[in-house]
């Protein structure tokens, strides 16, 4: 019997002109969607590609001394992150988000310090694109409710409730062979596009997706599935309470208007609009007095060392007679970035100054640890104080987002697909940790107070006895483990609205 | 009699459920709105003000003499923000809020001289939002309330006016009197127009009362008549979803598939072809790729090395008339300033024409229309930005002419602009430096608004003549 309703359903819904302009409506958006997107992709992996290219050329080419690279402005070891393949489903944070960071050891890399690397034509934002899973976010939503708007009302309103009621089958079984037939309906459609999608996907040659792609992928398209299943009930519980059609269906459209157009916005504005951080936080002077003890142990340093004057560059000469020293900082309270630096470079050194070269060693022997002891320190105050002034406003304003199961759906998808922040923060914290190995091989090898550190006289410095960096996506598993709360939380609604459906529906008079 | 039917529709319009959902999702829309953009004006404007008379200081410093300013140029310019950015925030966060005049500074020095480069315009490009950590959205302004939610408005009352009729019969009961099929249109067009104007209207002066009655945003005479056109845009934009809604249902004789070939269309116009079509151009209109430039900016430079190899040796000197020395290096840094600039502007305007194209071809779809009007009226968007840097270009001469002839007027000058010895080193007044000011023009804003009005006008006819060609053939 059961069986004979679900067929009954299935057949009712498949030979639907709506079902047709579902399938029409997916295909045309997804398709359309995922060519624009792909080169999309395609334009950013070049520009990683180039990126990368240039960073390590430049690192070669104007980095004689440690010191040059780490402290000059100029070709420095630059980290590029990675374009996501999957932010083809969902963009997320991917391509917003600075996607090149310099790593030395005077800071600790974070977002806020990361640069973007050029684009061709900017401008062309303006036209935004939509991801995939905002498709299926907006559209595959509204195409579940007007396959659930007439489900229960449509019957009321035919007489045909009565009729089957009439036979001894079971109001549970009824609703639950309504929702199998409808799914299975809605699921066709869905699987099509992602299919197409998928083509498309493997056509181009510069995509690679691996084996935990294709699960990620699958854990969007199973988040992708519980998001319309909840559409669904919406309407479907909607068509219960009301039991007229076009109520039903007026009620679904301003529903769907409230829950994925008006609800995320207005909470975001209401958010945004919310106090703003202070221009210059507490912490930051924290930091920065740090950062001034540093100063004054320096030229403490500098005052009882054996030579004469305060200079950092002990007047150490070129053959040509010059002295190239310098000194700089950053000072971006907004980000709660400060620090200084000296040092001094030379391409050879006259051998009347080869005696001041010990002390200069020995400077900078000194003041290399020190300037890492000091990061280390400030990260402490700067890590918590970042937190607080810009995660928390960022992760409150998600939290609210996900009262409506279009912000459940996105953050579960984000998740899914790693361009979600704690994806971009992986990236970030490998930097972070790449930061940490160059410190102590620098530790390992003292080169602090080795004479490449500012001199290049003896032969350059060969920058691939620097650990090297590799940067891998989280695997599967942590996906899963980000995207599952989300997941969760969607499947937990889809149970009450059904419970709420088969209440409403079994008190009912046919 | 039409408005004895007109009145009929109205009534069964005022007391449906529908009429109050739309009233309070047009209503809830437009008080968002309100809200997000309360203090946003007075910011922009304060922070823009901040800008300018720091770029002003600097020019003043500069001022000191003749050779600072040929050096240092105007500084940057910026765009004026516009008070109707509620109305239409035109991707903003994309578009740079300023073009900057400045030059490259120290060029070469060496024990006989020192030489600066000459100013040149730079187009930089926009980077918004790099440690913004929150989720995407839009702060919803009214162009994404008229394009979006207006028409779904739209199709919801029109999508069952005929086939609705028609199921229960009452269609042929009206029709039955002597009413010609065209006044039954006409009044169910109106009275569906009117049904939605009602809440629409009451929106909008709610949004204007908030924003206005807070102080945060100056309406003059002119900015009420952009926001009379931005209304009467609305309107037509409305019609346009209410001719089809009209159309389609007299086309097809059950509600549901009415419904459902509308959303159909619904989804095409304001969701696909809006964001996919313009992304998918892009390709037909190549631009200069950022390494493209880089390598144009390289084989600049070494052409320049190749022809002024003998420059380093060569001393500028003060004498008058100027030696053949210093009119070489006059020469060349005129050439650097002037070719740089071209292959900055050349790089700008083919970004540009390739935005300008993607635009064009999005304008099939009547939610684009509608958009870029709005934008046009409001001044934001891309279509002022291209009016900004005309503007920047014409004063960028302006500078460069005033340069030229206050050089002309020193009698101390040997008159060879660029080197500091060729430069007149007097002081300038100030007062007699053009200054750049962004004005916002409302004629070209009518203008740039005029044909997406005529376009969003022929949708109407076009669409409503098909839906009475259709209903004159509905059997009954």
């Amino acid at each position: 019997m059961f069986l004979t309703l679900i067929r009954r359903e299935l057949l009712d819904n498949l030979m639907t002109f709506r079902f047709a302009a579902a399938v029409v409506i997916m295909l045309l958006l997804v398709v359309a969607n995922t060519v624009v997107l792909i080169k999309d992709y395609e334009g950013r992996l070049a520009d990683y590609n180039t990126a990368v290219k240039n960073h390590r050329q430049e690192l070669l080419l104007e980095n004689k001394t440690y010191s040059d690279g780490m402290l000059s402005f100029w070709g420095t070891i630059i980290l590029d992150r990675p374009p996501n393949p999957l932010s083809i489903f969902n963009t997320g944070l991917d391509k917003r988000l600075g996607n090149e960071i310099r790593v030395s050891h005077i800071f600790t890399p974070t977002i806020w310090d990361a640069n973007k690397h050029a684009a061709d034509n900017p401008y062309f934002n303006i036209l935004t694109s939509i991801d995939i899973v905002l498709i299926f976010q907006g559209i595959l939503s509204l195409l579940a409710l007007t396959f659930a708007y007439d489900a229960i009302a449509g019957e009321y309103e035919h007489g045909t409730l009565r009729l089957v009621l009439s036979h001894p089958v079971r109001r549970g079984y009824i609703l639950f062979a309504k929702y199998i037939g409808a799914m299975v309906c809605l699921f066709v459609p869905l699987l099509m596009s992602l299919l197409l999608a998928l083509i498309l996907l493997t056509t181009s040659t510069m995509i690679t997706l691996d084996t935990d792609d294709f699960l990620r992928i699958g854990g969007i398209v199973l988040t992708s599935l519980i998001y319309l299943s909840l559409f669904y009930l919406i309407g479907m519980l909607i068509s219960a309470i009301t039991r007229r059609t076009s109520t039903a269906l007026i009620l679904s459209m301003f529903v769907w208007g409230f829950l994925v157009l008006v609800y995320p916005n207005m909470i975001l504005t209401a958010v945004d609009t919310a106090p703003q951080a202070a221009p210059e936080p507490a912490a930051y002077h924290q930091i920065k007095r740090m950062w001034e003890e540093l100063e004054r142990k320096r030229d403490q340093f500098l005052r009882n060392d054996p030579v004469p004057g305060e200079g950092w560059g002990f007047d150490i000469v070129d053959m040509e007679g010059r002295d190239f020293i310098f000194s700089g900082g950053d000072d971006k309270p907004s980000k709660l970035l400060y620090y200084t630096y000296v040092g001094s470079e030379f391409e050879t050194i006259d051998e009347k100054s080869e005696p001041q070269v010990r002390h200069a060693q020995n400077f900078y022997g000194f003041i290399g640890p020190l300037t890492v002891n000091t990061v280390e320190r400030t990260w402490l105050i700067r890590k918590p104080a970042l937190e607080t002034i810009y995660v928390e406003p960022a992760n409150r304003g998600r939290m609210l987002l996900k009262f409506s199961p279009a912000g459940l759906y996105d953050a579960a998808t984000e998740a899914w697909a790693g361009t979600d922040l704690n994806g971009i923060q992986d990236f970030f914290r490998a930097a972070q940790r790449y930061r940490q190995a160059v410190v102590n091989h620098f530790y390992d090898e003292k080169i602090f107070a080795s004479r490449q550190w500012f001199s290049s006289d003896q032969g350059a410095v060969d920058w691939d006895t620097l650990p090297q960096f590799s940067f891998q996506r989280s695997d599967i598993g942590i996906n899963a483990k980000r995207a599952l709360p989300d997941l969760f939380l969607l499947l937990t609604m889809n149970i009450f609205l059904f419970i709420a459906i088969f209440l409403v529906f079994i008190k009912s008079e046919v | 009699m039409i408005w004895h039917i007109t009145k009929r529709e109205l009534y069964d319009h005022l007391n449906s459920l529908r009429f109050a959902f739309t009233t309070v999702l047009l209503i809830g829309l437009m008080i968002v709105n309100a809200i997000g953009y309360l203090g946003e004006h007075t910011a922009q404007s304060t922070a823009y003000q901040k800008k300018v008379s720091a770029s002003l200081d600097k020019m003043r410093s500069n001022a000191d003499s003749l050779y600072n300013l040929l050096t240092e140029g105007p500084g940057p310019l910026y765009k004026k923000p516009c008070p109707l950015s509620f109305c239409a925030n035109g991707g903003e966060t994309f578009i740079p809020e300023s073009a900057d005049g400045v030059g490259e500074g120290l060029f070469m020095t060496s024990s006989r001289f020192s030489i600066n480069t000459t100013w040149r315009m730079k187009y930089p490009q926009s980077n918004p939002s790099l440690w913004d950590l929150m989720p995407d959205y839009t702060n919803v302004d009214w162009g994404d309330i008229i394009s979006i939610a207006l028409s779904l408005v739209a199709i919801l009352f029109t999508f069952d006016t005929i086939s609705s009729e028609q199921e229960r019969g009452t269609l042929r009961l009206t029709l039955s009197n002597s009413i010609s099929r065209g006044t039954v249109l006409v009044s169910k067009f109106l009275a569906a127009l009117i049904t939605i104007s009602i809440p629409f209207l009451i929106a909008v002066l709610i949004n204007l009362f908030l924003l206005y009655t807070s102080g945060s945003v100056p309406l003059a005479a002119s900015e009420w008549g952009q926001l009379g056109v931005i209304v009467f845009i609305a309107f037509v934009y409305v019609s346009i979803f209410l001719g089809l809604g009209l159309l389609i249902s007299s086309r097809v004789s059950s509600s549901s598939t009415s419904l459902t070939i509308l959303l159909l269309i619904w989804v095409v116009w304001v969701v696909l072809l809006p964001t996919t079509i313009g992304a998918l151009t892009s390709g037909l209109q190549p631009t200069m790729t950022h390494n493209e430039l880089a390598a144009r900016q390289q084989s600049l430079a070494s052409r320049f090395f190749e022809q002024y190899d003998e420059l380093w040796r060569k001393t500028p000197s003060r004498e008058i008339p100027a030696t053949e020395e210093t009119l070489l290096w006059s020469k060349y840094l005129t050439e650097d300033a002037r070719d740089n600039e071209k292959l900055n502007e050349e790089h700008l305007d083919a970004q540009i024409a390739q935005v300008q194209f993607a635009i064009s071809i999005t304008r099939i779809s009547p939610a684009s229309s509608v958009r870029y009007a709005i934008e046009s009226l409001a001044g934001t968007g891309f279509t002022r930005h291209v009016q900004f840097l005309e503007q920047v270009r014409r004063y960028a001469g302006e500078f460069r002419t005033f340069l030229t002839e206050t050089d002309r007027a020193d009698p101390e000058s040997p008159h060879a602009l660029g080197p500091k010895e060729g430069t007149s080193q007097k002081p300038v007044r100030f007062e007699s430096i053009p200054k750049f000011e962004d004005r916002i023009s409302f004629s070209e804003a009518y203008n740039a608004a005029a044909t997406d009005i005529l376009l969003l006008l022929l949708f109407f006819v076009v669409l409503f003549a098909g839906a009475f060609l259709s209903f004159i053939r509905v059997d009954v």
